[in-house]
């Protein structure tokens, strides 16, 4: 077993897509493990607290009129008229990766062990050791065609402090609502419409004493955890999609096993967008983005091996810790396909929680079927009184919808 | 993380580029909604928020003390310099439209109650249905007599323009009735009102061209059928026949009659109907069949003998009804009738859950149905208040329960005071599922079941009515199954105050049943009215199945015994049920095939909760026990068990608390349609809270645990009031999660403000970051989603 180690360094990300064209970061064995690092996408949101003096993170968010390190940020054009800029934002989340698997291939399974998760200190002597994430609630969020209070609509970013000590606990710093923002190309940011634009603070006005007396308990875990589809070159991070990606459930925290269906060679696994906390919908758009340091141990599982297993017949994500298995219902169970070559913009008109009820409430059946070998109708009254459903997100275009089944409820023999 | 794609806004507005008539800010700022629903702000801000918006069409309230404080919504999407769509739900009020001074046209078209305008000289009732057009240059008092349900549009001046429609000035409003275009268009805008929120930016634009092209052929077209400010010989032609439509039933009706009663002379009567190419005789011999023709179908009227539908629609004369009849429609009336029948019944076999909404509107008409005695029933109080104790058991027994309906009208079984520990006991209305675990030897339930062909214990089994005219089921129609135990009458509650539903204890009820004794036995039904009914993959397609399970409450577990699909049964009074389509009808065991062994060696671990709480709602009518709303009810939420709290808020004098539908176990979404359905009782501490400040706001069921609260969000939230009369059948045709992520959503922003003193952004981020949202149930008509916050957030300081 070799344990690597992952950098989250311009050579080892990138932004806002999955793609099966990117030549992998790191190609490694079943079994083997990587400590592997994640920069928040909005680490630009409060730059004194989440980059300064932090080598790496400079880096990444290095532009400038002459340089801008990471040029692509989505899945979108990177030339031609731009109104965003390259890439668009079509896809937003700073990526790690990709890992391949030696020997993967479409048809396998490929688990992967979150072993531990811990927050990236901040470098700024001014805050050294402390963690900082950022909440904004934006404008795909749930909220922001349904305010009542004026201005309308209006994009709010809030800056959270994550306090480790146990129990862990994040808790609101400040607060500003977001200015129109110019970009060292010239473009004017007037929503938070491209990724890793640097908030100039004198354009803001910042609310103090918010949230007070209110302390969140953590629940840190990486919201995007995903393999290259095989049907485009370049495919937008948000929609999660059944090669998992953006699926911003809580639960992928340490202990948790994802097993996504490898669908092209290598599997080529990228992980970002870690979380320090998220509530069930995610309602505002983001959860509070922050960034860690995750080790993963990877398991690949040939299609040759799975008859008997849990992994028998599983086209999509699933999540198995000590108690629970989960599936996941979207919208759009492959929505790259079902929607056709204009799936990008699709499925942003599409997204429903009663068709991923559905999706959810089919997954959960034929998993209790293949797998555990029940008739129909069992699992059915099973689904009934010991299955639980809850919401996912409803912010990530392919909106979704969690089935979980205690495990405890087999171990009875 | 973000997922919002700036390219697609980008993409749409490039093809605007080209239009004129969009303004460049409605696109930046996307979908260009706006809406209000009470529930979304503590009462004293509603007032506030109301005007806003209906300033957006154009009007104000002017009696808006208490309009807001009930259900009321508002949503609008459109350009007002081109035409903005909305959709209203309000209470009783005057709405009067603002002068304005750039020309504007609004429509409105009440959804299914009269409506009326008053202007300096005018006034013009608007029946439900038609549409009416006003000229917005002066003010116009826009009346509504009772909770109303409106689609209204306001049209610009420049954007007929664009349609290349001149200006015709007219000084009374005009109204449509729903003929020929008019109609088409009143049907556009009701359908486009219902899906405004569905609608894509390029969906909305062509939306708009197409109705605004319609309303301009339209104002030119068609004549105003109906302008009472200008009386006409068309007019008036067309208040005869209303006249006329009146007294059908009177069989002395004459020309000379009408004549007088239209104030005209039966000669210029005739020569009317001589214009319309009709004559008096024949037009109202021809109103008079049709008429017929109709309440021999009428689901309230199919048990009436063919002579009494002959009589009550004004023949004389049965035998000479019958050959007219025949002429006219080609079959003799009786015949006509089991054709209907028989075809209908083809038609059917589709499942329907709740009152069909055809029936709701002929009830309404008829009003015969109801057999609340509400007179007699005026004092709700039970005859000895004499001993006031603090501690009561309340038993289950026919006397103690009503089955699937909710009542204002119901007379209380106990009084009780605030503070007091009441013992209810319950039964689960599955226990017929196998009578021999689950009834035999438990007197009380024995009582309660008790059915033959002589007697049944509980006669009406559902808010439907007592004869079973929609569809023969049995009385109630099993439109609402739950056994409730009560109603409870808590001393001083009034509409408007809180309470609480403390459930310090709960127990299952052991069976009675010889060589049972003191086994725990309940029924998960795989039911019609599930989540999954509609796309089983194995065959039988579609069928229904009840498992059985035994609990151990030691274990906190329950496993399953045995199932059987379900097969038609014939209850004690000789109805078939095909389906699992009215409670209580005891299964015979000999006529279904058992599955043993099922799920094995799987062990649930049981949540035991109570499915229904609820106070009596302030409607009149029985009210159907499945949807839950406002009032509690159905809520179905595991959560809701032994250390938990639910509040409701109070709209009838005294409360009136039942309990019921227990379950052992339940995931969250109930997805068969049915928990594991077992007899329990539980152990209840009842707290009134007065109106005060806490507790104000509270005009949902709110959840407390020991360490969370839990939000109770629902497809419909007040759906009674939302979809007016046919309430009780539309919300189950209209349940989505979508919605009732919305309705939690708001709650939960309306919750965080008021309760815990944060501004919208805070409550918002604090959602996303702390506040999991969950599916509660999928099958019970009026869906739910919940949001959970946990107290330990707000305990540091």
């Amino acid at each position: 077993m070799m344990h690597y180690k992952l950098p989250a360094t311009p050579e080892n990300v990138h932004w806002g897509f999955f793609s099966k064209t990117i030549k992998p970061s790191l190609i490694l064995k079943s079994g083997d493990r990587a400590t592997i690092d994640t920069i928040t996408h909005h680490a630009n949101d409060d730059y004194d607290r989440m980059i300064k003096g932090d080598a790496e993170a400079e880096a990444l968010f290095r532009w400038t009129e002459t340089e801008k390190t990471i040029f692509r940020r989505g899945a979108g054009p990177i030339s031609g008229y731009l109104k965003h800029g390259s890439g668009e934002g079509l896809g937003v989340h700073l990526l790690t990766g990709p890992v391949a698997i030696e020997g993967a291939e479409p048809g396998d399974v490929l688990e992967v062990r979150i072993l531990d998760i811990y927050p990236r200190p901040s470098t700024n002597p001014e805050f050294k050791d402390r963690f900082f994430g950022s909440n904004p609630s934006a404008n795909w969020g749930y909220q922001y065609h349904d305010l009542i209070e004026e201005p309308k609509p209006r994009e709010v970013v809030t800056i959270y402090e994550l306090d480790m000590s146990s129990p862990a606990s994040v808790s609101a710093v400040y607060s500003y609502q977001w200015t129109p923002q110019i970009d060292p190309d010239g473009i004017v940011h007037p929503t938070i419409d491209y990724p890793g634009v640097h908030v100039d603070h004198s354009t803001v006005t910042k609310r103090e004493g918010i949230l007070k007396g209110i302390s969140i308990p953590a629940r840190l875990h990486f919201g995007t955890m995903g393999l290259a589809p095989s049907e485009a070159d370049f495919v937008s991070t948000i929609p999660p999609n059944y090669t998992g990606g953006n699926m911003d459930d809580w639960r992928l925290t340490k202990g948790a096993r994802m097993y996504y269906p490898v669908a092209v060679d290598g599997g080529l696994f990228s992980v970002g967008d870690a979380h320090a906390t998220q509530g069930d919908s995610e309602l505002s758009g983001t959860a509070v983005e922050i960034s860690m340091t995750g080790e993963f141990e990877f398991v690949l599982h040939k299609k040759s091996d799975l008859p008997g297993t849990i992994l028998e017949g599983l086209d999509h994500p699933m999540m198995e810790n000590d108690d629970v298995w989960s599936v996941y219902g979207f919208s759009y169970a492959n929505y790259v396909t079902e929607l056709g070559p204009n799936h990008q913009y699709e499925i942003l008109t599409h997204s429903s929680l009663d068709r991923a009820m559905r999706d959810a409430f089919r997954k959960l059946r034929r998993f209790l079927m293949g797998v555990h070998k029940l008739s129909e109708d069992e699992a059915i009254s099973l689904m009934s009184i010991a299955a639980d459903f809850t919401v996912t997100q409803v912010v990530d275009a392919n909106w979704g919808v969690t089935g979980s089944l205690r495990k405890s409820i087999f171990k009875y023999s | 993380m973000r997922r919002g794609l700036a390219l697609p806004s980008s993409h749409v507005q490039y093809d605007r580029i080209n239009t004129d008539y969009v303004s460049v800010s409605a696109v930046n700022e996307g979908i260009n909604i706006r809406q209000f629903i009470a529930e979304s702000y503590p009462p004293e801000a509603r007032k506030q928020a109301w005007a806003e918006i209906l300033a957006e069409l154009h009007l104000q309230s002017v009696t808006i003390d208490n309009t807001t404080k009930s259900f009321s919504s508002v949503v609008l999407y459109g350009d007002r310099d081109a035409i903005v769509f909305s959709r209203l739900v309000a209470s009783a009020q005057d709405l009067v439209s603002v002068p304005q001074r750039s020309r504007v046209l609004m429509g409105l078209i009440p959804t299914d109650e009269d409506i009326s305008i008053t202007g300096s000289e005018l006034k013009l009732d608007v029946p439900a249905g038609h549409l009416l057009v006003l000229q917005m240059d002066r003010p116009w008092t826009i009346s509504l007599p009772t909770s109303v349900r409106l689609a209204a549009f306001t049209i610009s001046d420049a954007l007929l323009q664009r349609r290349g429609a001149g200006w015709v000035p007219f000084a009374a409003p005009r109204r449509y009735t729903a003929k020929g275009l008019a109609s088409v268009f009143i049907r556009t805008v009701e359908e486009a009102t219902r899906n405004l929120d569905a609608l894509s930016s390029a969906e909305w634009m062509s939306l708009e061209q197409f109705a605004a092209d319609l309303f301009v052929t339209m104002m030119v077209e068609s004549d105003t059928t109906e302008n009472q400010a200008t009386p006409g010989p068309a007019a008036l032609f067309n208040r005869i026949t209303l006249v006329i439509e009146k007294r059908l039933h009177d069989s002395e009706l004459s020309a000379g009659r009408i004549a007088r009663l239209a104030g005209i002379s039966e000669r210029y009567m005739q020569k009317l109907f001589e214009q319309n190419g009709e004559s008096f005789t024949h037009y109202l011999r021809e109103r008079r069949l049709q008429r017929a023709r109709a309440a021999l179908v009428t689901p309230a009227s199919t048990r009436l003998p063919v002579a009494d539908v002959a009589y009550s629609c004004g023949f004389g004369d049965a035998a000479n009804f019958n050959r007219m009849f025949k002429e006219r429609f080609g079959l003799p009336p009786g015949a006509f009738r089991s054709h209907y029948f028989s075809c209908a019944a083809e038609r059917g076999g589709v499942e329907q859950r709740g009152w069909p909404v055809k029936a709701l509107s002929s009830k309404k008409a008829a009003s015969t149905n109801l057999e609340v005695n509400s007179g007699a029933l005026r004092d709700k109080r039970p005859i000895d208040t004499s001993v006031q104790t603090k501690y009561h058991h309340l038993r289950v027994a026919a006397s103690t329960v009503h089955w699937g309906y909710f009542s204002s009208a119901l007379i209380p079984v106990l009084e009780i005071g605030s503070g007091d520990t009441v013992e209810v006991e319950t039964l689960t209305q599955h226990a017929s599922d196998d009578p021999n675990l689950m009834i035999v030897g438990d007197s009380a339930a024995e009582d309660v079941f008790h059915w033959t062909k002589e007697r049944k214990a509980v006669d009406r089994r559902g808010a439907g009515p007592i004869d079973a005219s929609v569809f023969g089921r049995g009385a109630g129609e099993g439109f609402g199954v739950h056994i409730c135990t009560g109603p409870i009458y808590i001393r001083d509650a009034e509409p408007g105050d809180v309470i609480e539903v403390q459930i310090e204890d709960m127990f299952p009820r052991p069976s009675c049943s010889p060589g049972n004794e003191g086994r725990f036995f309940g029924s998960n039904v795989a039911a019609w009215w599930g989540y999954h009914y509609n796309e089983l993959i194995e065959p039988i397609q579609p069928r229904e199945i009840v498992t059985i399970y035994e609990i151990f409450p030691e274990d906190g577990c329950a496993e399953a015994l045995y199932s059987y699909r379900w097969s038609p049964q014939v209850d004690p009074y000789g109805v078939l049920h095909r389906t699992y389509d009215y409670p209580g009808v005891p299964v015979d065991k000999s006529l279904v095939e058992i599955n043993n062994p099922v799920l094995r060696n799987i062990r649930i671990p049981i949540r035991p909760h109570f499915g229904v709480i609820a106070l009596a709602p302030r409607e009149t009518d029985f009210i159907d026990s499945v949807p839950p709303a406002y009032f509690g009810g159905n809520l179905d939420n595991w959560r809701l068990g032994k250390g938990s709290s639910v509040y409701l808020p109070v709209s009838a004098h005294g409360g009136l608390l039942s309990i019921g539908d227990p379950h052992a176990a339940q995931g969250d979404g109930e997805l068969s349609g049915t928990a594991i359905e077992c007899s329990m009782t539980g152990r209840f501490r009842i707290v009134l809270h007065k109106k005060n400040r806490s507790f104000l706001d509270l005009t949902y069921p709110l959840i407390e645990t020991p360490d969370e609260w839990v939000l109770t969000g629902f497809s419909h939230p007040d759906y009674l009031a939302e979809f007016g009369m046919k309430g009780q059948g539309e919300v189950y045709a209209k349940s989505s999660l979508d919605l009732a992520m919305k309705d939690a959503f708001r709650k939960m922003r309306r919750f965080l403000m008021g309760n815990h003193n944060l501004s919208e952004d805070e409550a918002i981020s604090l959602m996303s970051a702390a506040v999991d949202f969950g599916v509660t149930q999928v099958v019970d008509g009026n869906w739910g989603v919940h949001a959970i916050v946990r107290k330990s957030l707000f305990q540091v300081d």
